[in-house]
């Protein structure tokens, strides 16, 4: 009886009564209905198939690096899992990854997620260190099996492209003056300007090595930190919906995520070149 | 009010007790009927589709904002979720007194320590110099101990556009040797100072190119043009102001003069 009561609203029999007087309104209805439900769809879709991202990447890690050095190492069965061989493994593959750079005259980083140090190196010469305050890392990077992981990262890692919230060169362009009358002596440089130094490289090897300063942000940083981190969330979600579109799982790309003093973070971005190179030992 | 609403229920009672179900009545219209109570007046009707509207865009708008932070935000945790369960690690005594396991570690541990042995020999015994560009700092090692630090100045990295050419002022990255040592230098002038204070750029013979003092007491030479020396402007130690070298304050250099040999190692950061 209640329900009759509601159904013989005037105001509701009004609004039923237009509906079926105007076409149109009732098309947007159907159309944002339609639209609401495609939405929900596309996340189902688009979440399931991101979800599926990871197992792909470490198949693929599995089969070019894992398998690879399982018979170019000859192992024996097992051994793989074996705790002892592990530890031993993982340290041959960070020694060979610094033996590779120190070779080179060039800067380049150790990163040490077991002792929480990074450091920047030149030809095996530690010339900076800096404590990892804080340290994440992909799921599949401390969980994912550690003979592939460590296979995959027995050579060094390089630099692809990065996204800073900082300049690489902090260039300043001077206009050489015609004659002596146009000759203005350089400004004093400021020491003490502040930004937040938050970067981000990606590697060679899909891995992405996020940069962030321990310090907490200051007042008014917040929005260039918020629009530095939706940069690259666009750029990573712009290649993932290329991917899904096609009906392809998208590339999945571990991070190491740590937490340094901004000062510290600042000289490693600023020492390590375009294409430097990074040893990662788990 | 309240006799207005009792009409209402009224003739909704009457509706009933008559046994005509209006909303099932698809030829009734309700809208053209005369009762005040059926027909709102046409601005509160107005105002009824404005809102109806309205809410029909923010519904889309939720949508497509909660797609976006969806796509955005949440589905890379998910990846995260997905991204599975702990690899099994072993450590049984069985597997342990295998030949081939002993085998391979032995191997293992021989390739360890011949690396360790390689890395080692990178690691100069002799004097080197390090200098942090970013921070202008310099570190004097001696038989690897930190033996002198201090403040230095180095590349502005100032950009000097002329017409023709444009000179980048940055201090090089890397390893790098000490090449020459020279007590007392002069400094020849290049052609972007006499461009940068608008001078004209006299031949490269011209005694006004030679100028004596601006360089310190010491200069080490590292390469192409790029040096170790002292400065007049000691006010600016400790920023970066220079044209590509590196400068130190005056007890620092001939600390760093007597200390590195030719050939002594300098690392650049």
């Amino acid at each position: 009886m209640a329900l009759k009561y509601i159904y013989s609203d005037p105001e509701v029999l009004i609004m039923e009564a237009e509906t079926r007087k105007n076409p149109i309104h009732l098309f947007v209805i159907i159309l944002i209905s339609i639209v609401i439900l495609a939405a929900i769809a596309f996340a189902v879709y688009y979440g399931i198939m991101e979800m599926m991202s990871p197992s792909k990447k470490m198949a693929e890690i599995s089969a070019k690096y894992g398998s690879a050095n399982y018979e170019k190492l000859k192992l024996p069965k097992n051994i793989t899992s074996d705790s002892t061989f592990l530890s031993l493994f993982k340290e041959q593959a960070y020694l060979q990854s610094k033996v590779l750079m120190a070779e080179t005259d060039s800067v380049y980083l150790t990163l040490n997620m077991s002792e929480r140090m990074i450091n920047i190196e030149i030809s095996g010469i530690v010339v900076h260190s800096a404590p990892i305050n804080e340290i994440e890392a992909s799921k599949i990077i401390t969980n994912g099996d550690e003979f592939v992981i460590t296979s995959l990262l027995s050579s060094p890692l390089t630099i692809v492209s990065d996204t800073s919230s900082i300049a690489k060169i902090p260039i300043i362009l001077k206009i050489a003056p015609k004659d002596t009358s146009e000759f203005k002596p350089d400004a004093i440089p400021d020491t003490a300007f502040y930004e937040p130094v938050n970067y981000i490289f990606e590697t060679d090897r899909g891995i992405k090595i996020i940069v962030y300063q321990s310090e907490e942000i200051k007042h008014g940083d917040s929005k260039d930190l918020f629009l530095f981190d939706l940069r690259h969330r666009l750029i990573s979600t712009k290649a993932a919906l290329k991917e899904i579109a096609a009906f392809k799982v998208p590339e999945y790309q571990p991070y190491i995520k740590i937490k340094i003093p901004s000062a510290d973070a600042k000289i490693i971005y600023r020492a390590i070149p375009k294409h430097g190179q990074i040893a990662v030992f788990l | 009010m309240e006799n207005e609403n009792d009409k209402n229920e009224g003739m909704l009672r009457e509706d009933e007790n008559t046994g005509v179900d209006r909303t099932l009545n698809d030829n009734t219209d309700i809208s053209s009927s005369k009762s005040p109570l059926t027909t709102p007046p046409m601005k509160e009707k107005g105002i009824s589709f404005l809102l109806r509207y309205l809410l029909m865009v923010f519904a889309l708008l939720l949508t497509f904002i909660l797609l976006f932070a969806f796509v955005l935000y949440l589905a890379p945790n998910l990846q995260e979720i997905s991204s599975g369960r702990k690899s099994k690690i072993s450590a049984s005594s069985e597997f342990k007194k295998d030949a081939d396991y002993k085998k391979q570690i032995v191997r293992m541990s021989k390739e360890i320590q011949r690396l360790s042995r390689k890395y080692s020999t990178y690691t100069s015994g002799q004097s080197y110099i390090v200098i942090n560009t970013t921070d202008n700092k310099f570190f004097l090692y001696k038989n690897k101990m930190l033996v002198r630090e201090g403040l230095c100045s180095s590349g502005a990295n100032k950009m000097l556009q002329t017409e023709k050419k444009t000179y980048l002022f940055k201090t090089p990255k890397g390893k790098f040797s000490i090449t020459g040592k020279r007590k007392h230098p002069y400094w020849h002038r290049s052609d972007w100072d006499f461009i940068e204070q608008g001078l004209p750029v006299p031949p490269k013979d011209h005694p006004s190119r030679w100028e004596e003092g601006v360089l310190g007491d010491y200069a080490l030479d590292l390469v192409d043009g790029y040096m170790i020396h002292g400065t007049i402007y000691k006010r600016l130690m400790g920023m970066p102001v220079t044209h590509g070298c590196v400068r130190l304050g005056d007890k620092d250099l001939e600390i760093v003069f007597n200390t590195l040999n030719i050939g002594s190692k300098v690392y650049i950061f």
